[in-house]
């Protein structure tokens, strides 16, 4: 049984500490692997996230009613997940937005890349999660980036979808995509939570 | 000698350097972000007391934007790089 994160220790010697089983800790690191490749940098066609299209596969929102799917992108087309890691900075100059996006989005996609990486990382030494503050940092972005994407995956648009989507989920089997990505979005929202608790009281 | 005016754009000083004009920086709402998370990035980037960023927070998530900080163009920019760093929904434009 997985325990969020608490604050141990003081000065220096300050972590922030959760106990994550094997499974949970191979799951999180997996979506983290997963949201670093999407975010590397386009290489042509054919660089989608399939392996986060297996995970979420047969996500059909039907009352969003777009149908979102990575899958069915046309090649070259950005990914709409992308658009929530790296929004557009100005929302009624394109040309602002555009050279804000020249300017920004390589760094950008180099940093979010780095904190993924080194969370991921720390999940693979054992059940015992201790961060220091700056780690602690880097694992609130990374869980934020997960979210933002299995979110967009979800169709969360607006504040009163993730209740809808429980109304779905409740009338489907254990075993349906949409309740176990559901779940998913659900554990990392309560692991973020129990972080950024304990650093706010910190 | 032509009696017609100076051109109009010498008399009218460019949009990004109107002294008067600031811009700002605006967080937007989305329903992925936490309420303590957006507290947290508010308090960490911008060094505002707890209080002054949860009323952002509630700002944010009641009226759907919220801004966050005004000042020169470059700044407000860089406000938005580091916004988007930390997964926040967050633009720049001239103050209205």
């Amino acid at each position: 049984m997985a325990q969020g994160f608490r604050r141990s220790g003081r000065g220096g010697q300050r972590r922030f500490v959760a106990t994550l089983d094997a499974q949970e800790r191979s799951v999180v690191a997996s979506l983290m692997a997963q949201v670093r490749d999407l975010l590397e940098p386009p290489q042509g066609p054919g660089t989608g996230d399939a392996a986060f299209d297996d995970l979420v596969a047969g996500l059909t929102l039907a009352e969003g009613g777009e149908g979102q799917e990575a899958a069915s992108l046309e090649a070259g087309e950005r990914d709409p997940a992308l658009d929530r890691l790296l929004p557009a900075a100005h929302r009624e100059d394109e040309g602002a937005a555009a050279e804000f996006r020249r300017l920004t989005e390589g760094g950008l996609r180099h940093r979010k890349g780095s904190a993924l990486a080194a969370s991921a990382a720390v999940l693979g030494d054992g059940d015992r999660v201790a961060l220091d503050e700056p780690q602690a940092h880097a694992f609130l972005t990374a869980l934020t980036d997960v979210r933002l994407v299995l979110g967009e995956r979800l169709g969360l648009r607006a504040d009163e979808d993730h209740e809808r989507l429980e109304v779905a989920a409740d009338a489907l089997g254990a075993d349906d995509p949409l309740v176990h990505a559901l779940a998913l979005y659900d554990f990392l929202t309560w692991l973020q939570e129990t972080l950024t608790e304990a650093l706010l009281r910190s | 000698m032509s009696l017609a005016p100076v051109t109009e754009e010498v008399l009218r000083p460019a949009e990004d350097v109107a002294p008067d004009v600031p811009w700002v920086t605006i967080v937007w709402n989305d329903p992925v972000n936490l309420m303590s998370y957006v507290t947290f990035v508010l308090q960490q980037h911008f060094g505002y007391a707890r209080e002054k960023a949860e009323e952002l927070m509630i700002k944010v998530h009641t009226e759907g934007r919220a801004v966050v900080a005004t000042g020169r163009r470059e700044a407000m920019e860089a406000d938005t790089e580091a916004l988007h760093g930390w997964g926040l929904w967050a633009t720049f434009q001239k103050d209205a």
